[in-house]
């Protein structure tokens, strides 16, 4: 028997998957233990062992699809098994897409099957759906995609595992007709049938044509990631559930560049650089000493004031892998030297650019810092990232005209902005907070000790 | 026209009197038939009407009366065989799939086998698992029967009457759930032709196909699944064999959708037969997989409870639905 690979349930919430890389081939050896993909779930990237050996007779989901977890993604032929008759044997239509390269030995002594030449209007259409394995599509479905001249592969499928259902097709063919009666200059998601497009043209002749004076932007939809759908619903649950109010203050940063500057010449040479956020995350953490409702979390009845100090930092993700950002958790921050904060904040936000970050490295942060100085962002607001009660947006450390001992001068200056819960943080005790933050980043001396 | 109210047990005498005085070779026998009027009061007041020579009861030895009825039927006479309970058939398997359905085709068309036999067929309420046999899954598997399955008393009257006119051996499955069922029967001749399913009820979005008591499940399930929107053409297919695939398909053409609701196990059975079928005929006109509802695939339980769970109730064919429609 071949074995099945299914989309597995990496994390208890997990109910979808994204196959981010294959690191297999069809026809590749595979060995028990060997890491076949690296999957995305809600969560994080994570990765995808066999746990038999074989030979990868077939991948049927590809890099970049979203499957339900269960769903079969690839075909494991075992010993002694034809790892191409596996391949073909996975279901109808797969013929044109199952290009694989004839196995030596006894399979290429046999005859090929000359591919049957056909009038049927089905076998013409199938060879463009299928870039990423076979698009499933109830027969019904596929019947009135055809009647219709509906383009399936721009449908978002409604049935388990994406499969496309009548009521897809059928509400593009309701799209496709409204679309025709307003006749807006838009990019119709589906083609209009033949038969239809006399009315069509008649209706799009009388309206104005655009004047092209720039490159037209074009209209186009984007798959939502497992990953932003996380941010979507975690963040609309923030802002509209938690009494959001920002409290800002200036700090100079006069002393604490030079010292960065000083303590990166000296380090240098162990590898140790120091980046401004490193100072935030340790000067954030070792205020919560003073101030305990900051590493706290509203719980309804009561406010649970945290042990330990996870300062959580936001990373935003490369587009290229599909965007998105992640909250890399440094765990116990207000023990850890400005050293070993930079190595981990280093490692965290590398590993979560290149391959995605475990769920135990993104969780259970009690306070979280965004920062987008390095953007040359001046200052901006943050969401709260729950059950945080704060996070704190920083701005770039700025040269800027300043007023120091009476006199104007050229300085170091860097806004942060917190977001706090009202229902944990009043106004007076954040101002307080910013106030300890303020002492520490402007005497940076203290955060070494 | 008068509408005439009268039971399904009623409608049942009706056929075999009917026929009894149209045809003299027509005779009853089986187990308290005659003296007791019918374990079920199917047969009341027939002894008095055609006496002992025609209505016959039989010591309890359904191998020895169905194996005597039978070769009666191969020398010309048309007996009605009452079993109490299909599920005592099968001490006279031999008999009736050995014998019955193959002898016109083992003796080259020198003996035919017009026998009707019938009976309580499925879960008649707390009789337990060996009192409770669907047999259609069983013997529907046989080449040369007839199998006809009523759900209405007009049908068990029309449909019975057919039975006792056929020159095949008909298995006519009744249910003691449907006994006392009341109904508009039509007065005098009343035939039902075989093999041609009806339509009880209209609807739009899924074709619900089941025979028998679960027609009445499915009648509910419909009724329940309207409030959601959900519009059910429920198809009563009254003989399983000849099965009328031809209504099916063209409702299926329709609604797209397909579930199929069968009292007996799923393991081959007539549900798994119509959903090959329908899969074979409607491809590229369903929008999902045919669905099948059973009874479980475990003896039927004693307990009322576990024997309600058990049927292809009315709530398990409406999960069925709403998963084909994709609305679970």
């Amino acid at each position: 028997m071949s074995i099945t690979l299914t989309m597995p349930r990496l994390s208890d919430t997990m109910e979808q998957g994204t196959i981010i890389r294959w690191n297999i081939k069809e026809g590749q050896e595979v060995l028990s233990g060997a890491i076949v993909a690296d999957i995305e779930t809600d969560k994080a990237t994570m990765e995808m062992q066999a746990y038999d050996d074989g030979i990868v007779a077939k991948i049927l989901v590809g890099e970049g699809t979203q499957v339900p977890v269960g769903t079969p993604i690839a075909m494991i032929a075992e010993e002694g098994e034809d790892p191409q008759s596996i391949a073909s044997s996975d279901g109808e239509g797969q013929k044109s897409t199952a290009a694989t390269t004839p196995a030596p030995g006894p399979a290429s002594i046999e005859t090929p099957i000359p591919p049957v030449a056909t009038s049927d209007t089905t076998a013409q259409v199938a060879p463009e759906t299928t870039s990423v394995g076979r698009r499933k599509i109830s027969p019904v479905a596929r019947r009135l995609a055809e009647e219709h001249a509906i383009d399936v592969s721009a449908l978002t499928g409604s049935g388990p595992g994406g499969r496309i259902v009548k009521r897809d097709v059928l509400a593009a063919v309701e799209t496709a007709s409204a679309n025709v009666a307003g006749a807006a200059g838009d990019v119709l998601p589906v083609q209009i049938p033949t038969v239809a497009t006399a009315p069509a043209q008649t209706l799009m002749s009388t309206t104005t044509p655009m004047v092209q004076h720039v490159p037209a932007l074009e209209s186009t939809e984007v798959p939502v990631s497992g990953m932003r759908q996380t941010i979507a619903r975690r963040l609309v649950e923030s802002k509209s559930t938690i009494p959001h109010y920002q409290v800002k203050m200036r700090f100079s940063m006069d002393t604490l560049m030079e010292l960065r500057k000083s303590l990166n010449e000296k380090l240098a040479a162990e590898g140790v650089k120091l980046s401004v956020n490193d100072f935030i995350v340790r000067a954030c953490a070792l205020s919560m000493a003073e101030h305990p409702m900051f590493n706290a979390s509203w719980a309804g009845d009561r406010i649970l004031i945290h042990g330990r100090v996870n300062v959580g930092v936001a990373i935003s993700l490369p587009e290229e892998r599909g965007g998105g950002l992640v909250v890399a958790s440094i765990r116990d921050a207000n023990l850890k030297s400005l050293r070993m904060i930079s190595a981990e904040s280093k490692h965290l936000a590398t590993k979560a650019r290149d391959k995605g970050l475990a769920t135990e490295e993104m969780s259970d942060s009690t306070f979280t810092i965004s920062n987008l100085g390095m953007f040359g962002v001046d200052d901006f607001t943050a969401i709260i990232n729950p059950p945080n009660s704060a996070i704190l947006a920083c701005g770039a450390a700025l040269e800027q005209p300043v007023v120091r001992d009476h006199q104007l001068a050229v300085g170091w200056e860097m806004s942060a902005t917190l977001s706090l819960d009202h229902r944990v943080i009043d106004g007076a005790m954040a101002a307080r907070y910013l106030g300890t933050l303020k002492g520490m980043i402007e005497e940076p001396m203290r955060l070494l000790a | 026209m008068s509408e005439r109210i009268i039971e399904f047990r009623d409608a049942l005498r009706e056929a075999m009197t009917q026929e009894m005085h149209r045809d003299p070779r027509v005779f009853l026998l089986g187990e308290e038939v005659a003296q007791y009027d019918g374990a079920y009061k199917v047969s009341r007041g027939m002894l008095e009407e055609f006496g002992p020579r025609r209505i016959i009861d039989t010591p309890i030895s359904e191998s020895g009366f169905a194996g005597m009825a039978i070769g009666a039927a191969m020398l010309g006479l048309r007996p009605i065989v009452e079993f109490m309970s299909w599920s005592f058939s099968l001490v006279a398997a031999d008999p009736i799939l050995n014998n019955a359905p193959k002898m016109l085709y083992m003796s080259g068309g020198q003996f035919g086998c017009p026998i009707v036999i019938r009976g309580n067929d499925g879960a008649g309420g707390q009789l337990g698992s060996t009192h409770s046999w669907c047999v259609e899954g069983m013997f529907s598997n046989v080449p040369g029967l007839k199998m006809a399955i009523p759900a209405f008393p007009d049908d068990a009257k029309g449909m019975l009457a057919t039975a006792i006119r056929d020159d095949d051996p008909v298995f006519f499955l009744e249910s003691e759930r449907l006994l006392a069922m009341k109904g508009h029967v039509p007065e005098g001749d009343h035939y039902v032709p075989f093999g041609k399913a009806v339509v009880r009820r209209p609807g739009t979005d899924v074709t619900l196909v089941s025979f028998g008591r679960p027609v009445h499940f499915c009648l509910d399930a419909a009724e329940e699944l309207a409030k959601e929107g959900i519009s059910c053409e429920v198809i009563d297919g009254r003989t399983i064999r000849p099965l009328d695939i031809d209504t099916i398909v063209q409702s299926v053409r329709k609604t797209n959708g397909c579930v199929v609701v069968d009292q007996s196990w799923s393991f081959g059975s007539p549900g798994s037969e119509v959903a090959a079928q329908v899969h074979a005929h409607c491809f590229d006109d369903l929008d999902n997989h045919v669905m099948r509802v059973h009874s479980s695939d475990v003896p039927s339980p004693y307990a009322a409870n576990l024997e309600q769970e058990f049927l292809p109730n009315a709530r398990r064919i409406a999960e069925a639905v709403r998963s084909a429609l994709y609305v679970a």
